[in-house]
Parts: structure tokens; C-alpha cells; sequence
């Protein structure tokens, strides 16, 4: 299981880097000597504008068109590949400079920001020749061309920054769900089969009805902690060889929260699975006895996605305080920024509260239920003493 | 000692157990006997402390039976429990290191319990795997690999065969002959008889009746067994007295106080030879029919 989910973990990282073939510069064909004169300048831009690009002196308008088509590499490895990025052409894009006018030509499509660079240098190149012929002396032309100095102030977070928030608290709800929910049926379906194979009875000749539930707790409990810190930190050596960009660095900020809400969350949650454990009659109750359970699980990681879309609706902040729903709204809210200073030590509060109360509750019906035998128990039959 | 005083459990509306009281000492085995429902499994299961009773009280050496007692009691439930698919040395090796014995010791004692139990080269096979018979036996190894001081077995015998019921009686006075207190439940009467140093018959949940085997015996109805070498009914002729049965070994008769012997002696005379006439005491079974039939 541990290593199903880490090489899931590490597939999702590694897996995009490996199979992505690696970034070359864009080629620019210089086409004549008008064109082959720009190089200098066109490089300095395209360095300017952060575009790795590199210039090919290309002899006549022919041999450019030749060397745009992609060609064909069938029957070698990647072929599909290198298709899908455009085929295997020796150029991206053909420049030509003519009298009173350029072009630029290429096969099917062109990076815009590369063909923003080559307008820029052209459209720049032609307004010297212009500015030259009506007599505009250099120092001038050198001056019209220096860019005005311009200050940037971002007054809100910028749109890219917000979608690495946005995937960071989607996964750390996608990760917390599956982790609870797991770990928290493996407790009711092992407190289920103690009672079902009678091997409770046994149990508690030797130990308490709660230190036997609260050891089952634990114990999965801690071999779940374990697994995700495997997981994670089999993601993060993945990352740091790989450097996936697809991995936001706003994730690794958010684990030890996403920790903290699993000790949270998985305690509460586990201490109800176990007292729905202790009421079935036959193993294949587990699922419809835990229900209440499973619908604030599910329901809080539905919720996620809602608080992803508007973290800054009200009624997000009021709903993410209520304790079955908290694992799964404060780690989302937390990625997004949208927890004040004040609400992560009164959300926690309010969990160790509830999970006190839930161990109380969930202990007193575990011990009535364990050793009770018949059919399925309801919840009220559970609670009332024998 | 274990000391039963006053004990009281109810279910709902449902007595289980009403002020029972009963003792085990050490060294002794005492047998539980009753009908369905009488109150035997509750009361095991308030010896080891999974309910906890409405009245009364159990002790152990003089003191309320505490977590840590219950460490050095052996217990094997009615419904057997033991998780299917856990290996079976493992599985009594972890019930010996959950009664506070060292792992490597729990090992070998479990491996010595498997051995004296007939369950030598069965230690990697799950328990799922193994015959209810079997079954039983890794139930009872689970139950004696910590060398408890008191046992409490409901139902030890059910369902097990002739030589599995004999391995079974020989551990118990084995176990007993080592000091140890037994409390065992059982309808196999003539197993208790067997077996038993003390008999404990409850119904609805009281103490019907207790004592040691002579004790029981004296209070067990006296029948007459009279032998006439006749094949003709004389047993037509007695007036109040009740025929218990009739078999080629004679007519045996329900004796009452104030019953005339003689004269049934002289109607046995008047029908043909007599070839037996004598009193006989009835074993637990018959003392056991009488209680619950009266």
C-alpha cells in the first residue's frame, strides 16, 4: 500500500520530466544579408526578453522553406514525439528583409513571444532608417530608442502565483481525504472483525474496552502518519532531481499543516469509525453502519473544491470551523491564503475539543457494543446503557 | 480463591444472574451446569471482567478481581475468538505477550503448548485453515500459555471428539495439579461428573443447588430396581408408585417418602421368581432432570 501510493507520488513528478524531451533554442534563418546583419541585435533582444534563440545564416529563400518543413523520421524512436512539437525542421522561423518591407515565415505556427521579438527588431531597425533619412542625428535616434524607465506595482497576486495556491490546497485535500478515509475504515473494519471473530472477547480479559480503542487508533493511525511521510517524502527527493514545474512551491510550504490537519482529522474521524465498528452484526455492515461519517467526509472534500473556486465567500470561513468539515477546508484555506493569524490556533482548539468529545462518545459505545451480540446495533441501542 | 458473592446482571427487562454466589479454590475444578440461558456465560464473562455487574462482587486471593488479575486468568469464550487469519503460533504468542509475557519466552511456551496440544507442525498455518477441532485446541493453547492461575472455560468440550475430550481432561487435571483454580461450563453431564471436584447447577440465573459430587449423589433421588422373571405387566397392580423405566434389566421405580417397599416387594413375588431387588442412587444426570423438572 505504502509503496503504491509513493511510486504514484513519484510517477506524477518524475513521470512528465522524463517523458518530455528536453527544451532546445529557437532557431531563427537569416535569409540575405539585410537580414543576416540584424543577428547581433536580434540576439541582444531576444536575450533581453528572456527567448533562448539562436541564428542560422540561410542563403536564399528556398533552402529556408526546406529547412521550416519538419521531416519525417519514421521508423525512429520519437518520431511521434518530435512530431507532436512540430516535427524535426532545422529552423522555427525564416527572416527576410527587403527594401520597405520583411517577412517572416514559418510552418504551421510560431512561439508569440519569438515572433514579438523579431517585429520588435524590425519595426525598431526601420524607424532608424527612416529617422536617418530625414536627417535625425544619432545621439537623438540613441535616445528615442532608450526605454522610458518603468516601475511595476503589484496591488493584487498575480493570476499564476494564485493557480499554484489553487493546485497546492487541491492537493493537499485530494491527499488528506484518501489518507483519512483509508486509515479510518481500516480501524472500523478491524474493530468489526475483533467483534464478528468473537477475538474481542478474548482482548478484553486483557485490556480495557478504551485503551483497546484507543490502541487500535494509534496504532493505525501511526502507520498512516508513516505512509505519508514516506509518500511526501518520496515526492520531495523526486522533485528536488527532477525540479518539476509542475509541482507549485507553495505545496512543500503547506506540509506540515497538511500533517497537523491528518493527526487532526484521521483522530476525529477514527474514534467515530471504531464505535461504528463495535455496532455491526457481520463485516459487510462496516460501510452502512459508518455512514454519518462518510457523508461529512465526503461532504467536506466536495466542499474543498467550493472553497477553492471562492476562498473568500463568508459562508466558506463560517462552514470550515464546523470539526468533521475542518480537516478538509482550513489546509485549503490555508494554501490560499485566506486564514487570519487568529483562526488556525481556534480551529485547532475547537478539534481537540470535539475529539475529546468523540473519543468520550465513541468510547462508551464501543464498550457497550463489543461484546454485544445480535443483530446490528442502532445508534440510540449503542448509546443506551446495559 | 475465586469468590462469587451476591452476583446480579440483567439485560433490559431480562434477569441473567440473580445474587449467585459460588467459590473455586485453587487446585479445584468446579463445573457450571445449567439449561440454555441459565447464567453461566454471564457469569464467566463478569469473572473476567467484560461486564461489569449491577450487584455483588468477585474476588481473587481476598481482593475485588482487578485489570492486573485478570493478567493470570486463562479464558476461552463460548463463541471462540481468534483473528482468522493470523498464523498460529503468532496468534498465541500475541495473547502470551498480551498477558506480560517476553516475546521470546511467549515463543517457546507457545511452541510447547502447540506440541502438548497435538498441533506440532501446524505453527505457520493460518488459523482459517485449521478443523473446528483444531481450532479449539489453538483457543485453549491461548489460554494456558501464560501458566494462568485461574481458568474460566465456557463450553470446553463442544464439539470436540472422543481423544480431543480426553487430551482436554488430562491438561485440566495437569493444570489443576499445578496449582491452578478451574471454572468450566458444560452440558456433557457426564464429563462434569468426571471431572469435577465441585458442582455448581444453576437456573435462571440462581444457584439451584452446589456441592461436591458425594454431596450431590446423597441428594439425588434413590430409585428401585426390581428383576421378576416374568414377561407379564405386574407393575399394572402398584397403586401411587411411579415406573421411572422399563428395560430388560428390570423395572426401575421413583422412590417417595413413605413408600411400601414391601409391599411392592410382594406383589414382584406374587408375579414370579424375583431375581433383583435393591435401591439405587441416581448420578448427576438424574439429580439434574429432577431440579429442573421440579
Amino acid at each position: 500500500m505504502t509503496g503504491i501510493t509513493t511510486l504514484g507520488a513519484v510517477a506524477l513528478i518524475v513521470g512528465p520530466t522524463l517523458f518530455s524531451a528536453p527544451t532546445k533554442p529557437f532557431a531563427v534563418g537569416l535569409v540575405g544579408p539585410s537580414a543576416q546583419a540584424l543577428a547581433p541585435t536580434l540576439l541582444a533582444a531576444a536575450k533581453a526578453s528572456g527567448v533562448d534563440m539562436t541564428t542560422v545564416n540561410v542563403s536564399d529563400d528556398a533552402t529556408a522553406s526546406s529547412e521550416l518543413t519538419p521531416k519525417q523520421t519514421s521508423g525512429q524512436g520519437g518520431g511521434l514525439l518530435s512530431s507532436l512539437r512540430g516535427g524535426s525542421a532545422t529552423l522555427d522561423v525564416a527572416l527576410r528583409l527587403d527594401t520597405g518591407s520583411a517577412t517572416i515565415e514559418f510552418y504551421q505556427t510560431v512561439s508569440p513571444t519569438l515572433a514579438a521579438v523579431l517585429r520588435a527588431v524590425v519595426e525598431e531597425v526601420h524607424q532608424q532608417d527612416v529617422l536617418t533619412q530625414a536627417g535625425v542625428s544619432p545621439s537623438v535616434i540613441g535616445a528615442l530608442q532608450q526605454p522610458e524607465p518603468i516601475t511595476t506595482a503589484i496591488l493584487k497576486t498575480a493570476s499564476s502565483d494564485l493557480a499554484g495556491r489553487r493546485i497546492a490546497a487541491l492537493a493537499a485535500g485530494i491527499l488528506l481525504f484518501f489518507s483519512v478515509g483509508i486509515f479510518c475504515n481500516a480501524v472500523a473494519s478491524g474493530v468489526a472483525q475483533e467483534k464478528t471473530s468473537r477475538t474481542a472477547e478474548v482482548l478484553l480479559a486483557a485490556v480495557t474496552p478504551s485503551d483497546l480503542m484507543t490502541g487500535k487508533v494509534i496504532g493505525i493511525g501511526l502507520v498512516g502518519f508513516a505512509q505519508m511521510a514516506v509518500t511526501i517524502g518520496a515526492a520531495l527527493l523526486a522533485n528536488a532531481i527532477v525540479q518539476s514545474s509542475l509541482v507549485p512551491s507553495e505545496v512543500w510550504v503547506l506540509l506540515p499543516a497538511i500533517l497537523l490537519w491528518f493527526v487532526l482529522g484521521y483522530t476525529l474521524f477514527a474514534f467515530g469509525y471504531a464505535a461504528a465498528g463495535a455496532m455491526v452484526a457481520r463485516q459487510e455492515e462496516v460501510q452502512s453502519v459508518g455512514m454519518p461519517f462518510t457523508v461529512f467526509l465526503v461532504g467536506g472534500y466536495l466542499l474543498m473544491y467550493a472553497t477553492i473556486a471562492s476562498p473568500d465567500a463568508p459562508w466558506v470561513r463560517v462552514v470550515s470551523f464546523i470539526p468533521p468539515l475542518m480537516p478538509a477546508l482550513m489546509p485549503a484555506r490555508l494554501a490560499l491564503g485566506q486564514v487570519a493569524i487568529w483562526e488556525m490556533p481556534v480551529a485547532i482548539l475547537i478539534m481537540l475539543a470535539s475529539i475529546y468529545g468523540m473519543a468520550r462518545l465513541a468510547g462508551r459505545i464501543y464498550a457497550t457494543s463489543l461484546v454485544r451480540g445480535g443483530p446490528r446495533l442502532s445508534w440510540i441501542a449503542a448509546l443506551r446503557p446495559r | 480463591m475465586l469468590e462469587i458473592s451476591e452476583l446480579s446482571q440483567r439485560f433490559g427487562d431480562r434477569v441473567a444472574v440473580d445474587k449467585l454466589s459460588l467459590t473455586v479454590s485453587r487446585g479445584e475444578i468446579v463445573g457450571l451446569v445449567g439449561r440454555n440461558g441459565a447464567g453461566k456465560t454471564t457469569t464467566m464473562r463478569a469473572v473476567m471482567g467484560i461486564y461489569r455487574p449491577l450487584g455483588g462482587s468477585i474476588t481473587w486471593s481476598g481482593h475485588p478481581v482487578a485489570l492486573s488479575d485478570r493478567l493470570r486468568f486463562g479464558y476461552m469464550p463460548e463463541e471462540r475468538g481468534l483473528y482468522p487469519q493470523m498464523r498460529v503460533l503468532d496468534q498465541i504468542a500475541y495473547f502470551a505477550r498480551l498477558h506480560g509475557v517476553e516475546l521470546p519466552a511467549a515463543r517457546s511456551e507457545a511452541q510447547l503448548w502447540l506440541k502438548r496440544l497435538g498441533l506440532e507442525g501446524r505453527e505457520l498455518d493460518r488459523v482459517v485453515a485449521l478443523s473446528h477441532g483444531n481450532q479449539q485446541r489453538v483457543q485453549l493453547a491461548v489460554a494456558l500459555v501464560y501458566q494462568p492461575e485461574l481458568l474460566v472455560l465456557d463450553e470446553p468440550f463442544a464439539g470436540l471428539d472422543p481423544s480431543a475430550v480426553d487430551s482436554l481432561s488430562e491438561v485440566l487435571r495437569a493444570e489443576t495439579a499445578r496449582g491452578t483454580a478451574v471454572l468450566f461450563s458444560s452440558h456433557q453431564l457426564d464429563l462434569v461428573e468426571r471431572l469435577c471436584d465441585r458442582v455448581v447447577i444453576l437456573e435462571q440465573g440462581k444457584v439451584l443447588v452446589s456441592g461436591t459430587l458425594d454431596e450431590l449423589r446423597a441428594r439425588s433421588p434413590q430409585r428401585l430396581r426390581v428383576r421378576v422373571a416374568t414377561s407379564a405387566d405386574w407393575t399394572a397392580n402398584l397403586k401411587g408408585v411411579e415406573v421411572i423405566s422399563k428395560d430388560p434389566l428390570g423395572v426401575l421405580l421413583a422412590v417417595t417418602p413413605g413408600m411400601d417397599t414391601q409391599a411392592v416387594l410382594r406383589q414382584a413375588m406374587a408375579a414370579g421368581s424375583v431375581e433383583q431387588f435393591g435401591l439405587e442412587t441416581g448420578g448427576l444426570v438424574e439429580l439434574y432432570r429432577q431440579l429442573v423438572r421440579n
